[in-house]
């Protein structure tokens, strides 16, 4: 019987890969993003390789801080304020992609121990927990990020974790969703029937099926959060922040669009690959969750 | 006898709204006093008091807010203060003074522009999304799917400056600064200070007073603003409406409607498209969430005066008022417009009202 | 019997094949149908599911998905419309199958089979649960079928009824009850009243009133008069205007109201009570008995020639099983029409056929007449499927044993001949061909021509 599972479990993953790996965009999202990591991870280990000495601090050079067009030295083209953009780019990566993994995980953490239990617990703690989300619903995600970032302070930090605020919510409602439906399957019945104790069915049955769907809805998110991050550092949620951070690069060079395009478009566009990357990788992660999908 | 399900149905879902209203000022209330008193006297303080008078209005504030008392007393105060319609100041370089005038000034702006913006969604986005899926595989629906993920992907501010730099800059045609060209202002007898009587809202007043001329500049400012938030909010829409629609179209209701001979044309705009709209319209919370929080970023980038500009504003000048009173408005008018699209959707979907 | 053969053919199949292509292969659904319908005749086509009882049935229709491939085969409709002509072209072609393709081929077959789909050929499908669109309501669903085949008939009907007088329905009356239907309608046409025919005769026909109250009823027609809407809808429609935007609406909605009126006629006809509260309601309102009603009376309200039910009755209960039977028998006794009724229930086909043609892996096994296939049958199939239909009488039922066999690569020579227990050498090797035991009787099987 046992080995009867692993197998299928074997064959399963094979069938998994094979569904993935058939889908030409996924694969090449997924390529993107392996690079972004690869690049934040150098960033964050040994940034000498790419040539940078301090990766948390923008190198400016006030003795032509107007924006160059690419060139052979800047292969980007500079912003204001001498920022060489290829450098300032491979730099922000690591910042961008850093918080955002920390503002999806942590919210998808939280998201789904409060989903799990108001689901699997149910009566009023589930509907104490369900207007509990409205609240959080009701006012434009954007909007409450400022609002909560600002009670908090305008900094790197406070925005954080106003995201983390933000996108709980969302992950609350998902596994409760896939925990009404799971609960009611047969394996669960089973372990209950075997005198399972409620903490080990949430946590030992319940939780590692929800979290394929969770682990395809972060791949999706990450895109909207790097975009979310990048928007309210553009906006000037931080003051003074010299850090490479991508939203506030590209604002940088604003009162240069017109003269000089490339300061904003090279920085949105590293956002844009990123987002693009990981949402077509997601959709083929969707596609080997969904058994509707996959046959 | 329907209709008094209907009834029914409006009023509970009206009840529904209470809890979420309380909980919505409980949460504005929690953030304005996450750091002790301090942000709730920089918020009800007017910023012109200043020396002895200030400390004054402090100990006044002090009582009538009774900020002495434990905090759950607060919060009854402070709601009191709320629904009586006192929100504090603002002070920003845009607007100075009471948040409830602010309120007047900005939110038709920015109702306008939302309003136009889901006009474009509706003229655009919808018939795309069904283009798309009908002539499925073609080279004008790979066209449209590979449109509608990148500006999936691409930040709110990348789309209003992709459309600056394209319609504002190469081609020069559209003006993307402002509500209206300064000049074509100077010295009209209803705008004063950069703000436009009766209604606040340049395009409607100028039409009001006859000058029409003005009215085609302030609808001109209106173009790109609204284009950018409705190209965001669409990339979304026309994903979800092409799936939708393609798994409509092969329904059993669509094949009797090719059975009974309806033309091809009356079963993709009748029978398909009305089933499809359901998952949109039910998504269409998340849209509007979207909409108006693009609205923020919209009308920064783009200098519109409306409660977007206006939070931007109170943000980079750490005004409160300015901040709490938008979340508080955002919130409301975000729990409204899903309220009223819930009442759509029930008349929409005819199965939704047992 | 004999009366069979003088009757006209009104569908002709013709060496049929059509294969399924899906990422697991391809299907071949039907290998080679040949089958003809004639007029009135109620034709009970049977099979497992499986056998490609309703791919015929969507073949006849047109409506085949975008992955079938029509590989050769002719449908002539009336001896001369070759439904399939489009698809053959493609499909008969030795070139590696594109789905795609196949589908814009499929859109074009679409516009051009418009005309002929729902006026002389109509079908009614097996799940009344999801073949009515969930957001109209019923009574517009039966009347846009009218609408889009035969709008002049709405038309007439409402000027008809709006032109008529007190006077004109007594002398109608008098004529029907005196005269009888025949002289009715020609008192109609005298008049100038066409259209008011078949409203008079549709509350005439009724069996669930009493007669003064149909005469009631009859005389109060002129009572409903168009109001100015519907007329100015009615008069643009007829100066040609109803492509023009906004008018083209006001048209349509008159026309679609008079519709409203036409579809109660078809509901009480078809036995549902409150018709006139059933027409403004949405299909979920209605149970599935009442839903399978509402989608014959779409299929019939044009009066189409061919109507093509695909299992009708499989997903109900019992009783309101027997009473959608009993309603195909009483269509089939009123009119001219041909019916094709496909059910894996020999006992349903019993009740409601002519003739019985059984399928068996995409190919018709035996075809006769319903008291001979049921009292002499030939294939061994077919013998194994009366003895699998359960009885009073009988203790065991009789399951065949093994399985259809695997449609993606189906056993060469007869497809019966793995689960056949008079298997011989030769069916392995060789297909069986078709062979006429008797007037109309034909099965396909050695066993049969070994003893000729």
């Amino acid at each position: 019987m046992e080995e009867r599972t692993e197998e299928g479990k074997y064959s399963n993953l094979i069938l998994s890969l094979k569904v993935f790996f058939s889908n030409r965009t996924a694969v090449a999202g997924m390529v993107i993003f392996l690079a972004y990591v690869v690049d934040a991870l150098i960033m964050q280990f040994d940034p000498r390789l790419l040539g940078v000495t301090n990766p948390n601090q923008f190198t400016y050079n006030f003795v032509n801080p107007v924006p160059q067009p690419p060139s052979s030295q800047y292969p980007l083209g500079t912003t204001y304020p001498g920022i060489n953009l290829l450098q300032a780019i491979l730099e922000a990566i690591r910042v961008d992609l850093g918080y955002s993994m920390l503002i999806v995980v942590g919210g998808a953490v939280i998201g789904a121990v409060v989903g799990i239990l108001a689901a699997y617990v149910g009566g009023y703690l589930d509907e104490l927990l369900m207007r509990f989300t409205d609240i959080f619903f009701s006012v434009p995600y954007l909007v409450l990020a400022i609002a909560v970032g600002f009670a908090l302070g305008r900094s790197f930090t406070s925005m954080v974790i106003a995201l983390i605020i933000v996108w709980w919510p969302i992950y609350a409602r998902y596994t409760r969703s896939l925990t009404l439906s799971i609960k009611e399957s047969v394996f669960v019945e089973a372990a209950k029937a075997a005198g399972a104790s409620m903490v080990r069915i949430m946590f030992k049955h319940i939780l590692p099926n929800t979290l394929p769907p969770v682990v395809v809805q972060i791949s999706l998110d990450l895109g909207s959060v790097v975009g979310v991050f990048a928007t309210l550092a553009f906006i000037g949620f931080i003051p003074n922040a010299n850090t490479p951070e991508l939203g506030y690069l590209a604002s940088l060079g604003l009162n240069y669009v017109q003269s000089a395009p490339w300061t904003v478009i090279f920085p949105g566009l590293a956002i844009t690959l990123f987002a693009l990357s990981v949402n077509l990788m997601g959709d083929g992660l969707r596609d080997v969750i969904d058994p509707r999908r996959r046959s | 006898m329907i209709s008094i399900k209907l009834w029914v149905y409006v009023l509970r879902r009206i009840l529904i709204l209470i809890p979420t209203l309380i909980g919505l000022t409980l949460l504005v209330f929690v953030l304005v006093h996450i750091q002790g008193n301090n942000l709730i006297l920089a918020e009800y303080i007017n910023p012109r008091l200043t020396g002895q008078a200030r400390e004054l209005e402090i100990q006044r504030l002090t009582q009538e807010f009774h900020l002495d008392q434990p905090v759950y007393v607060q919060y009854f105060y402070w709601l009191g203060q709320v629904l009586t319609g006192n929100l504090g100041y603002t002070n920003t370089p845009i607007y100075s003074g009471p948040v409830t005038t602010a309120i007047t000034l900005f939110l038709p702006n920015t109702v306008v522009l939302s309003l136009f913006a889901a006009l474009l969604i509706w003229l655009i986005g919808i018939p795309l999304g069904v283009f798309s899926a009908v002539n499925r595989d073609s080279p004008a629906d790979q066209g449209i799917r590979v449109f509608s993920f990148t500006l999936y992907s691409m930040p709110i501010y990348l789309i209003a400056i992709a459309l600056i730099l394209l319609l504002g800059v190469y081609l020069n045609v559209l003006p993307f600064s402002g509500e209206v060209s300064p000049q074509m202002v100077a010295g009209l007898s209803w705008f004063r200070d950069g703000i436009s009587y009766p209604t606040h809202v340049l395009l409607i007043d100028a039409i009001l007073h006859g000058d029409y001329a003005v009215a085609w500049n302030a609808f001109l400012h209106l173009i790109m603003p609204s284009l950018t938030l409705a190209l965001a909010v669409m990339a979304g829409i026309i994903r979800i409406l092409r799936a939708s629609m393609l798994e409509v179209l092969e329904q059993d209701y669509i094949r009797l409607a090719r059975a009974k001979g309806v033309p091809e044309r009356v079963v993709n705009n009748l029978h398909a498209r009305r089933n499809a709209m359901l998952p949109v319209v039910t998504s269409f919370g998340y849209t509007v969430a979207g909409l108006l929080g693009g609205v923020v970023v919209v009308e920064s980038v783009f200098d519109f005066p409306g409660i977007g500009y206006w939070t931007t504003q109170a943000l980079l000048n750490n005004d409160i008022g300015g901040i709490m009173a938008s979340t508080l408005l955002f919130g409301i008018v975000l729990v409204l417009t899903t309220l009223i699209l819930d009442l759509v959707y029930a008349v929409v979907d005819p199965r939704i009202r047992y | 019997m004999e009366r069979v053969k003088e009757r006209a053919k009104v569908l002709e199949i013709k060496d049929l094949r059509v294969s399924f292509h899906t990422r697991r292969g391809v299907f071949k659904a039907l290998r080679g149908v040949d089958l003809e319908l004639y007029k009135g005749e109620v034709l009970g086509l049977a099979g497992e599911s499986g056998s490609g009882k309703s791919t015929l049935g969507l073949a006849i229709m047109g409506l085949l998905p975008r992955n079938a491939r029509v590989e050769s085969g002719e449908v002539l409709l009336d001896g001369s419309k070759d439904v399939l002509k489009m698809l053959r072209d493609y499909g008969s072609r030795d070139v590696k199958f594109d789905p795609r393709k196949n589908e814009k081929l499929i859109k074009r077959l679409n516009k051009e089979l418009r005309e002929v789909r729902g006026r002389a050929l109509a079908m009614v499908f097996q799940e009344p649960l999801t073949s009515l669109n969930p957001v109209l309501q019923v009574g517009y669903q039966i009347a846009e079928a009218v609408y889009y085949h035969d709008p002049m008939r709405l038309v007439r009907r409402a000027i008809s009824r709006n032109r008529c007088t007190q006077a004109d329905l007594r002398d109608l009356m008098t004529t029907l009850k005196t005269k009888g239907e025949e002289a009715l309608i020609e008192e109609v046409e005298k008049r100038n009243l066409r259209g008011l025919e078949e409203q008079i005769l549709s509350i005439w026909r009724r069996q669930d009133i009493h007669e003064a109250k149909k005469e009631k009823l009859i005389l109060s027609l002129d009572k409903h008069k168009l109001d100015s809407k519907d007329r100015l809808g009615i008069s643009i429609y007829l100066r040609g205007l109803q492509r023009v935007p906004v008018l083209g609406r006001l048209a349509k909605d008159a026309l679609i109201k008079e519709g409203y009126r036409l579809a109660v006629e078809i509901l009480t006809y078809l036995g549902i009570p409150h018709p006139e509260k059933v027409v403004r309601m949405y299909p979920h309102e209605l149970s599935g008995g009442m839903r399978q009603r509402v989608v014959i009376g779409i299929a019939i309200v044009n009066n189409p020639e061919i109507v093509i039910m695909d299992e009708p009755t499989s997903a109900l209960d019992v009783t309101i099983q027997a009473q959608i039977l009993e309603l195909v028998s009483s269509l089939k006794a009123s009119s001219n029409r041909s019916f094709i009724f496909i059910s894996h229930d020999l006992s349903v086909l019993a009740e409601v056929s002519d003739r019985i043609a059984i399928m068996y892996a995409g190919k018709i096994a035996e075809v006769g007449p319903v008291k001979v296939i049921f009292e002499e049958p030939q294939h061994p199939y077919t013998k194994m499927l009366m003895d699998a239909i359960p009885t009073m009488d009988k203790t065991e039922l009789k399951a065949i044993p093994g399985s259809v066999p695997d449609m993606r690569s189906p056993p060469k020579g007869c497809s019966f001949s793995n689960r056949c227990p008079f298997v011989m050498p030769k069916c392995k090797e060789m297909e069986p061909p078709m062979v006429e035991v008797s007037e109309g009787h034909k099965v396909a099987c050695f066993l049969v021509g070994e003893r000729k």
